[in-house]
This record gives C-alpha cells, sequence and structure tokens, in this order.
C-alpha cells in the first residue's frame, strides 16, 4: 500500500517537474522578469546555499498565498535540505529516510515541536504559521542541526553554485530584499535592501559581504567516529 | 563457549521476535562476537594472575572467542531509555556474560538553546575517545589504548551524571559546548591494578561480577603489612561510604575537531578496608582532543595524570603512594571499506613510599598498528600487531626481569547484527 502511495508521489512529482519546466519554458518566451541577486564575500568569491527573498512593503503587497508544501528530509543522520526557505503557511514534512529512528525538534520562537520518535512518514506535516528562523535538530543526534526560514513573501530563493538567486518578479513596487546564511557575520542591517521593483523589467542586486565567513558546516569525512554527547 | 554464544545472541533475538514491525522498535540492539587467532610472545598475563601487560598469553595463543557483547537500549517513553551492556568472555574472572554498563538515560526535549541529559546507572564516564561503537568497541583497533585499558578495567561511574550542551546560533552554529558533572558510589579498590599491576594494553572490559587477579605481591601474603587484601580486586565496590565525583567539559566544532577535559576523583579513604578490599583514593586529570586533519587523515590524543594512594599515611606519604601518567597519540586513514590506524602510547607510574617489598614504579611504551576491513554490516576483518616494551622494578620479585617486550598478533573476523 504504502509502496504504491509512494510510487504515485514519485509520478506526480515528474508530472509536475516537467509542467513546471513546461510552465518555466512558457514564461521564457513571454518574458517575465526576474530579480537576480548575487552574493559575494570579502573577496569577491561567490557564496553558495544564501537564502534570499523579497519581503513586498505597502502598496506591493499581495502576492499569492502559500499552497504549497515542502519537505525537510532526514538522510543520512543530517537534514537535507539544511536550510529550506517556505512562505509562512507551508505545510513541511519531515520524512526520515534513515534506518534509524530520529526525534526532530525545534525551541525556536516562530515554531516550537517536537516529532517522537519515528521512522519513514509516521507524522503529518507541520504548518509554519510565524516567519522567522526555525533551528532544528534531533533528540538522539546531537548533531543534526537544520534551518527552516519562514518568510511573508512567495519571492524567494537560494543562491546557487556561483552564488546566485533569481526570484520571479510578479510583480511591482516597494520591496525589502533581504539575504541570511548561518555562514554570514556581518550586521544584520547590512543584509537587506529596499528596492523598487517593477514588472517587465529584470534587475539586478548585488551583496557584498564584509566581514570573513565562517567555513561551511562540515560534512564527516569518515577519518574519525564522533560519539553523541 | 555454547554459553557464552546463547548469552550473546539468543536474548536480542528473542527480543527483535516480540517487537513490533511498523512502528520504530522499541528495542535498539546490537550484538556481535569476535572470533580470533592470536599469537603472542612476552610474559604471562595479568588476567592469569601474573604481570604480563596482554590480555593474553602462551596459555591462549591460537583459536579462540575473544569476546561476545549485545548493547541494548530499551524506549520506555519518548524521552526516556533504558541502556545495558553486555560483555562475554572465557576466561573464568567472572560469570561467562554479565553486564558492564546499565543505566537510565533521559533525554528531555530542548526548550531552549540549553540541552539536558540526565543518566543514572552504573555507565563509563566520558574518558575514552576511541570506545565509540557498539558495545564500547574500537572503530580503529582491537585492543584500546593503556589509557582506556585502565578505565575498561577499573573505572564506571555507578551514580548519576548530568550533562548540559549549548550550540550558540551566534557561532553559526557549529561549535558545541558540553558540561558534565557525575556524582558516584561503589568504585573505591579503583587504582588497585594501576599502582599494584600497572598499564596493560588489551580489549577487556570489567563486568561488576568480576574479580581481577593481583600479581603474587609479596606484602599482600598472609602475615604481610596488607594481608587483609584478597588475592583478587574487585573494583566496583562501595567500602568508605563517601561519594566521588567528577567534572568534565567538551568543545566541539562540528565533525572536525573535539577537545575534553576531565577533573575525577574517587575521594575514597585510603584507610578503608573490607570483605578484602580496600579504599583507594584515586584522582586523576584527563585532557582528549580528536581532530581530522588535511588528507583526511584522523588524530585522536588522550593525556591523563593522576595518583593513587592507599593506608595510613606516615609524613604524608601512604602505605601504598604512587603517580600515573600515560599519552598516546592515535592516527587513522579510512579508503572506503578498509581503515589503517597506528597508535604510540607512553606510560608511566612512579612511587612516592618507600614500603619494602612493593616496588611499583614502571614506564614503557607501546605501538600498535591495525587495519580493519568491513566486508558488510554484518562482517569484519580485523589484524593488530603491537609491542609493548616496560622497565617494572618490581618484577624482580617474581623472578623475571624488570625490562620485557612483548608482542601480539591478532587476526580477528566480527560477526556483528543489531536493528
Amino acid at each position: 500500500m504504502r509502496l504504491v502511495s509512494v510510487a504515485t508521489l514519485m509520478a506526480t512529482v515528474r508530472l509536475l517537474t516537467a509542467g513546471a519546466l513546461i510552465i518555466g519554458a512558457c514564461a521564457a518566451v513571454a518574458r517575465a522578469s526576474d530579480l537576480d541577486v548575487s552574493v559575494v564575500d570579502r573577496d569577491g568569491k561567490p557564496v553558495p546555499n544564501v537564502a534570499v527573498y523579497a519581503v513586498p512593503l505597502g502598496e506591493a503587497s499581495g502576492g499569492s498565498a502559500a499552497t504549497a508544501t515542502a519537505t525537510m528530509n532526514q538522510i543520512d543522520v543530517q537534514f537535507h535540505p539544511h536550510i529550506l526557505i517556505v512562505q509562512q503557511g507551508t505545510a513541511v514534512s519531515f520524512p526520515n529516510t534513515d534506518t534509524i529512528a530520529h526525534h526532530v525538534y525545534s525551541f525556536s520562537d516562530p515554531q516550537q515541536f517536537d516529532l517522537a520518535i519515528y521512522k519513514g512518514d509516521l507524522h503529518p506535516p507541520v504548518t509554519f504559521d510565524r516567519p522567522g528562523l526555525v533551528t532544528l535538530g534531533c533528540n538522539i543526534h546531537d548533531n543534526m542541526l537544520g534551518y527552516i526560514l519562514v518568510v511573508e513573501t512567495d519571492m524567494f530563493g537560494k543562491t546557487n553554485n556561483v552564488g546566485q538567486a533569481t526570484l520571479p518578479l510578479n510583480r511591482s513596487g516597494e520591496f525589502k530584499v533581504r539575504i541570511w546564511s548561518p555562514r554570514i557575520r556581518d550586521r544584520s542591517d547590512s543584509l537587506s535592501r529596499t528596492v523598487t521593483l517593477s514588472g517587465g523589467r529584470d534587475q539586478v542586486l548585488r551583496f557584498s559581504l564584509e566581514s570573513k565567513l565562517r567555513p561551511p558546516r562540515d560534512s564527516d569525512s569518515g577519518a574519525l567516529a564522533w560519539s553523541d554527547y | 563457549m555454547v554459553r557464552l554464544l546463547t548469552a550473546t545472541f539468543l536474548s536480542p533475538l528473542l527480543l527483535a521476535l516480540v517487537s513490533h514491525a511498523d512502528e520504530p522498535a522499541r528495542h535498539d540492539f546490537t550484538t556481535g562476537a569476535d572470533f580470533s587467532f592470536i599469537q603472542t610472545n612476552g610474559v604471562d598475563s595479568w588476567t592469569d594472575g601474573f604481570v604480563g601487560k596482554l590480555r593474553y598469553d602462551d596459555f591462549s595463543d591460537g583459536l579462540t572467542i575473544s569476546r561476545g557483547f549485545l548493547e541494548h537500549r530499551f524506549r520506555l517513553a519518548d524521552t526516556l531509555d533504558t541502556r545495558v551492556a553486555i560483555e562475554a568472555y572465557d576466561d573464568n574472572l567472572g560469570p561467562a556474560a554479565d553486564f558492564t554498563e546499565a543505566f537510565l538515560e533521559w533525554r528531555p526535549v530542548p526548550r531552549s538553546r540549553n540541552r539536558y541529559r540526565f543518566k543514572l546507572g552504573a555507565f563509563y564516564p566520558r574518558v575514552s575517545m576511541e570506545n565509540v561503537d557498539p558495545g564500547w568497541s574500537s572503530p580503529y583497533t582491537l585492543s584500546s589504548s593503556a589509557i582506556n585499558s585502565w578505565i575498561a578495567e577499573e573505572i564506571k561511574t555507578i551514580g548519576a551524571e548530568l550533562s548540559v550542551s549549548r550550540r550558540p546560533q551566534s557561532l553559526g552554529g557549529r561549535h558545541t559546548f558540553v558540561g558534565q558533572v557525575a556524582v558516584f558510589y561503589a568504585n573505591d579498590p579503583a587504582g588497585s591494578l594501576l599502582a599494584w599491576k600497572g598499564w596493560s594494553v588489551h580489549d577487556r572490559q570489567t563486568r561488576f561480577g568480576d574479580k581481577l587477579p593481583l600479581p603474587p605481591l609479596p606484602q599482600i601474603q598472609p602475615g604481610r603489612l596488607m594481608e587483609r587484601q584478597d588475592p583478587f580486586v574487585a573494583p566496583f565496590r562501595e567500602i568508605d561510604n563517601r561519594a566521588g565525583y567528577y567534572l568534565n567539559g567538551e568543545w566541539r566544532i562540528g565533525q572536525r575537531f573535539a577537545l575534553r577535559a576531565m577533573h575525577y576523583d574517587n575521594r575514597g579513604d585510603p584507610e578503608a578496608v573490607e570483605g578484602g578490599q580496600y579504599a583507594w583514593r584515586t584522582k586523576f586529570v584527563h585532557v582528549g582532543a580528536q581532530a581530522t586533519l588535511p588528507l583526511e587523515i584522523g588524530l585522536i590524543g588522550q593525556w591523563m595524570r593522576g595518583s593513587t594512594v592507599m593506608g595510613s599515611p606516615v609524613d604524608g606519604v601512604h602505605l601504598v603512594d604512587t603517580e600515573f601518567d600515560s599519552l598516546f597519540l592515535l592516527l587513522t586513514r579510512r579508503f572506503d571499506k578498509h581503515r589503517i590506524s597506528a597508535r604510540y602510547d607512553n606510560f608511566e607510574v612512579t612511587q612516592n613510599d618507600s614500603t619494602p617489598e612493593d616496588n611499583n614504579p614502571e614506564s614503557g611504551h607501546t605501538w600498535t598498528l591495525a587495519y580493519r576491513y568491513s566486508a558488510s554490516d554484518n562482517v569484519q576483518l580485523a589484524a593488530e600487531w603491537l609491542s609493548i616494551k616496560t622497565h617494572h622494578c618490581g618484577w624482580v620479585y617474581y623472578g623475571i626481569l624488570p625490562t620485557h617486550t612483548e608482542q601480539q598478533l591478532q587476526l580477528s573476523l566480527r560477526f556483528q547484527f543489531g536493528n
């Protein structure tokens, strides 16, 4: 029964992906505009995996309400993705793909919750209603760490390997564009810009960080075993 | 031997059968056994009541089942577990199979950046950085370093431990700070073996019911100074009704670096003696570090220095008054399913007392080379060669030279399974 539903789910995902690609292609033809944000460190090198989001101010508000669902997986005793960005109101599922059980929790202000010891899809999705940063942990595996950034907008993304994020610009107006990553040490007021965006015209925004970045979160190299504490 | 295998394998099998299939099992277990070929060249072993540093000697060379183990965790509630570890040995120092650890662990779901853990029962203090696999096994070598072999022999926390950890977001979530405090009873004879036998290098853990033989010390013979001492040590007895404590701190950076430091004091009353066992005042400081170096080479280093004393003091010096010191460095590199490791141990015992015919000072070092191959989750092959050179002043009492080099080759096949 479960196998069937997983297969159906996979098929649906594939269909949706294909659909999204087609729509994306059409959109490209229709020449919808984008907001391209790049993030570079103090040496001018691109910084990947930085959350980027544009919060509409005043008249620009509106946009679509959150209908999407999102997934924070657990693979090889780590959260995947390490950083998940969702619109306020999104339901996030926490499937445990490992063969060992996890106990996912958060004590963060926007959403305190815990999903008692489980494997697979035992728990229903958690809806994130309040904006802010939710830090995730596992009560069994102390080294697991993940983030869900809940934002008040449907315009968000994450920088890719060349430090760029492309947010589809679906309306005009004034926006506060913010970036966030656990690696960034810069003062928070330098991590947001207020910009006026108008549809039909691509816009480019560049954040140059001043402070040295923290090293990326280490993946376990396997050279040593690390006990829990 | 049959008893040993039955004890190790049968109980988890039964537990696995009764646990429910859909939910995550309330029982988690890992069990296994090491089938070994051993070739030694040394002095008769301390496990045979002599002074050899190894677990094996000429009497035990050849094929043997060197250990069976079971580690079991039962979930009483989402945040409350019982945990036990059982070791099975064929050496008649205790029952065939017996407990090495048994405790309750409470891990409340964090409601702030502080995470609390609480243990109650009998468990190892956080000293070893080698013995992190199920059954307190090492993923690197078959034998433990001198420091951790001693922990396995004589040290157990029989009490309560509170652990607090914190991962400040201001440091990007990479750094973790852990503090531990424990109060314990029932570890009063700890130090006897270290003072009278000295350091060792092996893979044997003392179970609750074990009686570890002492060398034929002149001063514990009838009519001599310490005749009330049994010819063996039962390290987990309470003798003086005084609680001991330790404090441990740890700093971690992700899975790249860890540093820990401990102050340990069993607060034993060195003048207390009961039922053939003396209480020893045993104190030590321990510092351990592990780091992943460039080229994915792992480094572990541990250092320990302490003292253990027994008997009435005269001018501030006890009847047996010794200090101990040991350091090891281990380098390891994994190549997919293969791992090679090399370890250097240095160890020393010095003596402050001048009690006649009780000469305990020793110094020595060990080289250990090990190769492990993980054929699957259930089968591991290991080969280990080690060489220990010791100079021990007291060995002349037993008719052997004070300096010896002991060597051991161990080939081992481990079968292990769990849920």
